[in-house]
């Protein structure tokens, strides 16, 4: 088989020489008008303080020759590779067995990485922010991923949360685990309310009805200046306390460290904050998952793949979106209450539009409706994106790149297959070609 | 089902009395008057086919029926096993099917990314979502799901028995034969436990093996036997292939340009001078 293949190759080689050279140096055309530019020309300031051009046509001339070679070498290894295979049923079950094990130990690591020898305040912190995105993420995956509803607005509902805690603390001395569920509440009407009017909308209609939503929200954070200190924010929001024991440095009877007869450490709070956030976000797994093996959950799906038939059957449309735009909306309040007590800080410069579409990058990135998928593109987005700190202004080049070499390797999200919620004999992943993507 | 169990035993709701009465039903599209006036009834325990050529308005009649248009005018009763009358008119679509009006489409509608299982667990979702305690119940293991749950896998089980589809339970809808697909539709529809199905054109695109097996099928729904324990489901279709209507169905409309031409038993309105005409062209005109 493979020789015959290779066969095929060796006959069709001359012309598959020009076919790749001719390739090859479209892309060089492309690069040199890219490049001659952006690099080849450069603006420096002379030693008298004027402006005056350096060309730098060596570099262009190398960047070129790179981006021909290598076109050149991407055209050849695909010839050579033959046909792309298809996933055969074996391997998608080797992947399957393999997910199975990977998800229990990412949660082992999660779980153990403040005992983790090495880790130290800034792990910490990074920590805590990408399990931040994974709950967001989990979060936006029950709006877009199962129920198929493409929301741009969804850091709305993280602002919502994050006031709510912020007012309700400040204006009514209610402790955290007080205005927690109060902020899931507000964000989750909040999430109605979005919901009722784009009910008739969508695809892209809903998309940007949602993105005006988002605006909306912040727009109104950033005027209502007495109520919510408009682009000053809302400073002394309460840090949280360990069930009434507050973090103190003092030691003292009445906190955390006090009370434990342990040596007073700024590092419990932040371990405090660590296991909160690991909670919450694993709270909303474990409610995304019972749900989807539920009706409601299944008719989320089921209207993702075709709403028209779910209306002849019965499935009440108005009732089935607006629980998943309210669910949806409620984790992103928890994690916007948790965001204000972890900073102490609030502004609407928080909640702008990029972190909606961060979060939107995460769940597609992860696979749409794939709970593990969206946990590991959270951790490699927002993970990635600080270990690549010191590549400085290249950093969102890497990243960009990154990303589109995902969607190209993976065009369906890292994990864009399904899991049946139900089986009458062994449960099997279907693949991502029969998965509908959802319009709206 | 139940409810049609109940009616067996209840004589207000004997075979042969209507189910569904259409009455003088108008559907306008802007200028374009697509059924003018239509009126039939389709009876208990009996196969009715709705059939006509082309744009004659069998689906816009099926689309009222079942909600997904609103008729301008005339009204669409359905008489319940206890006697009680629905109009379908007034009703949003959803509601009609939980009245017991279950419907396939013309172009396939299933789930295509999840199981035939979970396809016909979808189609049972007004009693499981009832059992979990608006979702809250269920979430915490509470209420009596699991059990609710056992059942509906055993009618889906049934239903996946009965359409031959058993062997392919657990696999995604998007990948079964087209015949496959059409079976595993009206499977779903029965799922929804309905005192009225209706058929759009369910043997489009079968090869007469599979015709003969979906013949066998409908006539099971009709008389109850498809699957054991369920009860006889009045069946409503409309079809192109005049071998299958004229052998199964007991009641045959003919429609052509939004209005009732012709009704009546299969080999009276084979013989009918208008159906001939509306199917053939009009021989008379020409001659005249």
């Amino acid at each position: 088989m493979s020789g015959d293949v290779a066969a095929f190759a060796m006959a069709q080689r001359p012309r598959l020489a020009a076919a790749a050279l001719k390739d090859a140096g479209i892309t060089a055309l492309v690069a040199l008008a890219l490049f001659a530019p952006l690099v080849g020309l450069r603006t420096d300031v002379a030693p008298n303080g004027a402006l005056f051009l350096r060309p730098r046509w060596a570099e262009v001339a190398i960047l070129v020759l790179l981006a021909f070679a290598l076109r050149l070498g991407l055209v050849y290894w695909q010839a050579m590779r033959g046909p792309p295979r298809l996933p055969s049923a074996a391997r998608a079950a080797v992947a399957a067995r393999a997910g199975r094990l990977f998800a229990p130990v990412l949660l082992g690591l999660a779980v153990l990485l403040p005992f983790i020898p090495g880790t130290g305040r800034y792990e910490l912190d990074l920590g805590i922010l990408v399990l931040t995105y994974v709950m967001l993420g989990w979060g936006l995956n029950i709006v877009v991923g199962l129920a198929g509803l493409l929301d741009l607005g969804y850091v709305a509902f993280y602002a919502v949360g994050a006031y709510s805690y912020a007012l309700l603390a400040q204006h009514f001395g209610f402790s955290f685990w007080v205005c927690l569920p109060l902020a899931g509440i507000m964000a989750a009407f909040w999430g109605v309310l979005l919901g009722f009017p784009v009910l008739r909308l969508r695809g892209d209609y809903l998309a940007i009805v949602t993105l005006a939503f988002g605006e909306i929200i912040r727009v109104v954070l950033l005027n209502w200046v007495s109520l919510t200190g408009g682009p000053n924010g809302m400073t002394g929001i309460p840090r949280p306390s360990f069930f009434g024991l507050p973090f103190s440095m003092s030691g003292g009877e009445g906190t955390f460290a006090g009370f434990f007869g342990i040596e007073p450490d700024p590092i419990h709070r932040v371990v405090f904050l660590y296991y909160l956030i690991l909670i919450l976000a694993l709270l909303t797994n474990w409610v995304t998952v019972r749900i989807r093996r539920q009706p409601l959950g299944r008719a989320w799906e089921a209207m993702r793949e075709d709403e028209i038939a779910c209306r002849a059957l019965g499935i009440n449309i108005v009732a089935t979106k607006l629980t998943a735009f309210a669910l949806g909306a409620m984790f992103g309040g928890f994690a916007g209450a948790f965001f204000a007590t972890r900073q102490g800080f609030i502004s609407p410069e928080s909640f702008t539009f990029i972190e909606s579409a961060i979060i939107l990058a995460i769940v597609v990135l992860g696979g749409l409706g794939s709970q593990i998928g969206v946990a590991v593109a959270a951790i490699v987005m927002i993970g990635g994106f600080e270990l690549f700190r010191d590549l400085e202004e290249w950093r969102m080049l890497v990243f960009g790149a990154a990303m589109v070499v995902i969607m190209v390797l993976r065009p369906r999200g890292l994990v864009g297959s399904r899991t049946p919620t139900v089986a009458l004999g062994q449960r099997r992943v279907i693949a991502a070609e029969h998965v509908a993507e959802g319009r709206g | 089902m139940s409810a049609t169990l109940a009616a067996a035993a209840d004589p207000a709701a004997r075979l042969g009395d209507p189910i569904l009465e259409v009455d003088q039903l108008t559907m306008r599209f802007g200028g374009l008057l697509a059924v003018d006036a239509v009126s039939f009834a389709a009876r208990r325990g009996e196969i009715t086919a709705l059939i006509g050529p082309n744009g004659a308005g069998k689906t816009t009649v099926f689309n009222c029926i079942t909600g997904f248009y609103r008729p301008t005018g005339g009204a669409l009763r359905l008489h319940r096993a206890d006697g009680a009358a629905v109009e379908l008119q007034r009703l949003k679509d959803h509601r009609i099917a939980r009245a017991g009006v279950a419907r396939t489409f013309q172009n396939i509608r299933l789930f295509p990314g999840m199981t035939a299982l979970e396809n016909l667990l979808v189609a049972q979702h007004g009693p499981l979502m009832a059992a979990t305690g608006f979702g809250i119940g269920a979430l915490l293991g509470l209420s009596g799901y699991a059990a609710a749950e056992r059942a509906a896998i055993g009618r889906a089980a049934a239903w996946l028995r009965a359409t031959g589809l058993i062997d392919r339970a657990d696999d995604p809808a998007g990948a079964l034969p087209y015949g496959a697909q059409r079976r595993l539709e009206i499977a779903r529809a029965m799922c929804t436990g309905p005192a009225l199905l209706c058929l759009d054109e369910p043997a489009a695109g079968l090869n007469p093996r599979e015709s003969e097996e979906l013949a066998r099928l409908l006539r099971g729904i009709r008389d109850g036997s498809a699957v054991p324990g369920a009860g006889a489901t009045s069946v409503l279709l409309i079809e192109h292939d005049m071998g299958i209507v004229m052998r199964i169905s007991d009641h045959v409309v003919v429609l052509d340009h939004g209005k009732k031409i012709a009704e009546g038993p299969p080999a009276q309105v084979r013989e009918d001078r208008h159906v001939i005409a509306a199917y053939l062209g009009e021989p008379e005109e020409e001659q005249a």
